[in-house]
């Protein structure tokens, strides 16, 4: 009975191992033509890598990156091209992505194009063109002051340097320029109301032109001189934090505008750097930034003040401030160096820095300094600015 | 591209120490002109009818980024790109407005201003590229400033490298 009952074990092992060796069933039939898609509203954790493609300029692109993953191909959900130095903004209320860019019919040569290409955020799909006049758009490092929405997002204003300089307006409903408005002796296009924008002016002042409800000058005013542009030069990029911009300075002092009245209003400067920080100073391409804490962020440079030529250079830590209490709060030393950076949403906000060593980007967390990952590997060359995704 | 660019990192360390931080970098851009209503066309006319070859009395290399006359630029050397600090490479076309800088010339100890006009038409030379930033301005002085593509005037928008070229000694302040 023993023998009888080993034989059947055995055969019933037996039997159980040639049904294992069996190939699993195929894998089913999979459609083709899928294309994924993305969520109209981008995560807290997405950053926007802007890679200008400095050495070969007509293939500019940003990604769109998840900095919560470990992997590339968990990190990189997408991909739209900002061709020729152009500029981008994310508009959220829209859940659109305008970039303004510049073709020419064969390449490098040929009739030039100027247009703003409107993209959609879950499809990164182009949805609208709308043509730009004159071969004026601004075209240079990238910038986040080139582009802002105003009239309830419904206008698109585009700073343009030829180099004489304006603000081109586009009706982002019509598709459709609405008007130019010139800004001689001034640059960029900062908030200031719903319906005002402010530029910044050679000669140390702000400009503040207001607009009517079809979007013609209204009126247009100056704030004091404020600033030397020869010898105490602000950046031209602020961290901005509800309507006061923040403008860092060459020297270490940061200079506060406030956004929120119908003229900019300069207010009294501040020392970012302490005692023994004398030759520290802000540095870098994207210099600066800002929170949902309400605190503004300033990439420093331990060599920078008072040396000419070094304020792009980038920096050694990034350095954070309570603006109200005019206090730092945080140092973030960084890995190797930063050139730009940008924060993320949210209450725990993330920093996403381009270290220029390696062209490598690296997440950081904003509230304690700590070092999380190296982001790299993904295609990016010369990632020169960053965004954080809307 | 990254050897480029630990080259540049290093040869920035090592030739202007009291300048360039040790991992400082690319920033760059675009190109360099300057133009501006304010300064403007002066520098540009000089420099369309000039282009013969480097003057005598000037040392160093005009492939070097740290050849006296690069003192404010910011791009890729024409010199390395089949020009020289002050013609442009074979088939591409000199901007018409430009940015100026004031450098000194150690070989006989005056300042000179230095136009940065710009090569264009073609893809970016991808040669020599050089950052220096010396009395360079953000963009809303344009008339100083090498953060902006100054491939304006010309029939492409399409930067391919920088000139450095000498249009007149700098009066003393």
């Amino acid at each position: 009975m023993l023998r009888k009952s080993l034989l059947l074990a055995v055969l019933v092992g037996i039997c159980g191992q040639v049904a294992a060796a069996e190939p699993p069933p195929p894998l089913p039939v999979e459609p083709t033509g899928v294309i994924e898609t993305l969520p109209d509203r981008y995560p807290a954790e997405w950053f926007l890598v802007h890679d200008a493609a400095f050495f070969h300029m007509s293939d500019g692109k940003v990604y769109v990156i998840d900095t919560s993953k470990d992997t590339v191909g968990e990190q990189v959900q997408g991909m739209f091209p900002v061709n020729l130095m152009g500029s981008y903004l994310q508009v959220p209320s829209r859940g659109e992505i305008m970039s303004v860019e510049t073709f020419h019919t064969r390449g490098t040569r040929g009739d030039r194009f100027d247009v703003l290409t409107i993209w959609d955020n879950a499809n990164l799909a182009v949805v609208a063109e709308v043509q730009l006049p004159g071969s004026k758009r601004f075209m240079g490092m990238p910038q986040r002051v080139a582009l802002r929405t105003m009239n309830n997002d419904r206008w698109l204003a585009i700073f343009n340097l030829s180099p004489s300089t304006s603000v081109t307006l586009v009706d982002l409903e019509t598709r459709s320029i609405v008007n130019e408005i010139p800004t001689p002796g001034c640059s960029f296009v900062y908030g200031n109301g719903d319906m005002t924008f402010s530029s910044v002016c050679a000669d140390g002042r702000m400009l503040t032109v207001v607009l009517d409800e079809n979007g013609a000058e209204q009126s247009r005013g100056f704030s004091d001189v404020f600033f030397d542009s020869d010898d105490t030069p602000i950046f031209e990029r602020p961290a901005q934090v509800g309507d006061m911009a923040y403008f860092p300075a060459f020297d270490g002092r940061v200079q506060p505008v406030a956004m929120g009245a119908s003229a900019a209003m300069p207010m009294a400067s501040w020392s970012l750097i302490g005692e023994g920080e004398e030759s520290w100073a802000p540095s870098g391409i994207g210099l600066d930034g800002e929170d949902d804490l309400g605190r503004i962020y300033f990439l420093m440079n331990p060599e920078a003040n008072g040396v000419d030529g070094m304020h792009n250079a980038g920096g050694a830590e990034i350095w954070v401030y309570d603006p109200e209490a005019r206090r730092r709060v945080l140092r973030i030393p960084l890995q190797e160096w930063g050139l730009s950076f940008a924060v993320g949403r949210g209450e725990e906000p993330k920093v996403l820095v381009t270290n220029p060593v390696d062209m490598s980007v690296e997440l950081y967390d904003g509230l304690t300094g700590d070092f999380i990952r190296k982001i790299t590997g993904f295609g990016q060359e010369t990632p020169l600015m960053i965004m954080s995704a809307q | 591209m990254m050897a480029l660019i630990d080259r540049l990192l290093e040869k920035r360390a090592r030739s202007a120490a009291q300048h360039a931080s040790r991992r400082g970098l690319l920033k760059t851009l675009g190109g360099a002109l300057v133009g501006a209503s304010a300064v403007p066309l002066l520098p540009v006319a000089r420099a369309d009818g000039h282009g013969g070859p480097a003057h005598p009395q000037e040392q160093g290399s005009d492939t070097d980024c740290d050849y006296w006359r690069y003192c404010a630029i910011d791009g890729f050397l024409c010199s390395c790109c089949g020009g020289s600090a002050n013609t442009c490479p074979p088939g591409t076309e000199m901007s018409p407005v430009t940015w100026i800088g004031t450098c000194h010339n150690p070989a006989d100890n005056r300042n000179y201003v230095i136009s940065y006009n710009d090569c264009c038409g073609k893809p970016s030379c991808g040669a020599c590229l050089c950052q220096r930033d010396e009395g360079d301005r953000p963009p809303y002085r344009p008339d100083k400033t090498n953060d902006i593509n100054w491939c304006l005037g010309t029939s492409s928008a399409s930067y391919h490298c920088s000139t450095a070229v000498v249009v007149g000694v700098a009066f003393e302040e």
